[in-house]
Order: structure tokens, then C-alpha cells, then sequence
């Protein structure tokens, strides 16, 4: 938790700070079945926010990016979900999955109402601090308390697709300055 | 005794054939030499890398990419003027190997990963 509290100090991202005002309830402490749905929650919100940056955006960058985000989050997806299935089990919602979501609705409406380059640059830097975010509760809070080996193996192989991400958001921001 | 006349165009035939009967077995294997066969090379994308991360070749050879992650990925020349398409997880894609072709090639869907072609 410790190294999650500092990335909220580094970031600043509200949404970490809703991530542990609700988990005085710890991220560490969910079982497998609720990690496999704040996983599957989080890819689905990088997809929505690939779809408003499509929508929104006319810089070709943004739409690569975008799509790619759309492409391997819902990759990721379709393997947890095959997962899941041959695992005879149900990704089970819990607060953080509610937290994540009600974050996202949040920033939707705020990108919304965007237009051009502060459009862009918001996404960007966004998806920089999310992928950020969200790679730190993967790398310190799930993998290390994922039972299940099969799960386990996946986050470990979606950790490293969402790093490249991270790179590739640190560019995009880059080159938007 | 009657005279038997070949035409001369039989005779230019004959000759031809002796000749080609004669110097083609000496022919062939200096050809060979000159053209040795191509060969398939493949390049594995695992874990968002391109390995070998630099593959010698030469004109002729074919080249084949399997994408062996579980997103989609593309090998793709920096100048675009060769591509892959779109590998989905256990893809396979081939190309071969020009003259021309242009040596440094990147993932257009993940611009970090790079890697490269050295024609010999």
C-alpha cells in the first residue's frame, strides 16, 4: 500500500485518491474473482476513453494510440474472459470496480467538453497517469496476492502490454508540448 | 546412288543439341553457384520484442513473422514501403526479401518495438 500512497503523491490522479479512500479496504486483500473484475473494469474504461478521443480528435497520433488502446485492452479482455469461462468462474464487482467506474464517468464528462489540442493534451496526460496508476496496483497489489497461477500468469502478460502503453502515452505527451 | 540432303536448318538443330548435350552438365552447377536457394527465415514477437532483433539475409529469402502475444502487432518499415498487416495472436506473416528493401522496421500498433533487416 505503501508504494501506492506515494504514486497518489507523485500523480495526483483523483482517481488513486478514490482508489484508497475506499480501500482503507485494501486492494491487496481482494480475492482473485474481484481483482479479474477491477482488471476487466479498468481495461473497459481505457476503451471508452479510446472511443471519445476517436470522436473527439483529429490528430492522426492520438487516433493510433487510441486504437491500439482499443485494440489490446479488448484482447486482454476476450483472454481473461476465456479464463475465466474454463475456470468455471464469475468476475465478482466490489468497491474498487465502483470507484474506478464513477471516476471514469467523471472525467468523460470533463473531456467531454474539450475541443483541439487542450483535448489531446488532456487525454495524453491522462492516459499517461492512468496507465501509471493502474500498472502500480497491478504490479504491487494484485500479482503478489493472485492465487490462482493461470491469473496470475495473464496479469503478468497484461503488465507488461500496459507498460508499453505507458511508454508509448510518455511519448504521446511528449510530442504534444 | 541417290543423294540424301538434309535440310540445313536440321543441321543447325543437331548441332544446337550436341552443343547443349555437351556444355549444359558442365553449365548447370556453376549456376547453381551463382543462385543458391532462398531461405525461410522466421522472426518470433514475444513479450512486445522482435527476435532475432537483427536478421541477415539475402535477396530472395523469405522472411516470416509469428506473433506469439496475445495482442495484435504489425511488422512494418520505417518508410512504410513493406508491411505485414495485422498479426493477430498466432499470426503468421511472410515477405520477401528485396534488394531495395528498406532495412529498419517497427510494431505500428507499439512504435517502441524495432528491429531490423540486413541484406547482405
Amino acid at each position: 500500500m505503501m508504494k501506492i500512497r506515494n504514486l497518489i503523491a507523485i500523480t495526483g490522479i483523483a482517481l488513486m485518491a478514490s482508489i484508497t479512500g475506499a480501500q482503507a479496504n485494501d486492494p491487496a486483500k481482494l480475492n482473485d474473482l474481484q481483482i479479474a473484475h477491477v482488471a476487466y473494469t479498468a481495461d473497459n474504461i481505457d476503451i471508452r476513453y479510446a472511443h471519445l478521443a476517436l470522436a473527439i480528435s483529429t490528430n492522426p497520433k492520438i487516433h493510433e494510440f487510441a486504437r491500439t488502446m482499443i485494440r489490446d485492452h479488448t484482447a486482454v479482455n476476450e483472454q481473461a474472459l476465456a479464463l475465466l469461462k474454463k475456470l468455471k468462474a464469475n468476475p465478482q464487482d466490489n468497491i474498487l470496480s465502483k470507484q474506478l467506474t464513477a471516476n471514469s464517468h467523471k472525467l468523460v464528462d470533463k473531456m467531454s467538453k474539450l475541443r483541439g489540442k487542450a483535448f489531446d493534451r488532456f487525454y495524453a496526460k491522462n492516459e499517461l497517469g492512468y496507465h501509471k496508476a493502474v500498472n502500480n496496483l497491478v504490479a504491487n497489489a494484485f500479482i503478489p496476492n493472485i492465487e490462482n497461477a493461470e491469473v496470475k500468469s495473464l496479469f503478468k502478460a497484461g503488465l507488461k502490454i500496459f507498460k508499453v502503453h505507458e511508454h508509448h502515452a510518455a511519448m504521446m505527451v511528449k510530442g504534444l508540448k | 546412288m541417290r543423294r540424301i540432303t538434309i535440310p540445313r536448318r536440321e543441321v543447325v538443330g543437331w548441332a544446337v543439341a550436341a552443343f547443349a548435350a555437351a556444355v549444359i552438365p558442365f553449365t548447370i552447377p556453376v549456376v547453381a553457384k551463382m543462385t543458391p536457394p532462398s531461405t525461410n527465415h522466421i522472426v518470433e514477437i514475444q513479450n512486445f520484442v522482435f527476435s532475432p532483433a537483427t536478421l541477415k539475409v539475402k535477396v530472395g529469402d523469405r522472411i516470416t513473422w509469428i506473433n506469439k502475444d496475445i495482442v495484435p502487432h504489425t511488422a512494418t518499415a520505417h518508410d512504410k514501403s513493406w508491411d505485414t498487416g495485422n498479426l493477430k495472436p498466432n499470426d503468421r506473416g511472410t515477405v520477401t526479401v528485396t534488394k531495395d528493401m528498406f532495412a529498419g522496421y517497427f510494431c505500428r500498433f507499439h512504435p517502441s518495438m524495432k528491429a531490423k533487416i540486413d541484406v547482405q
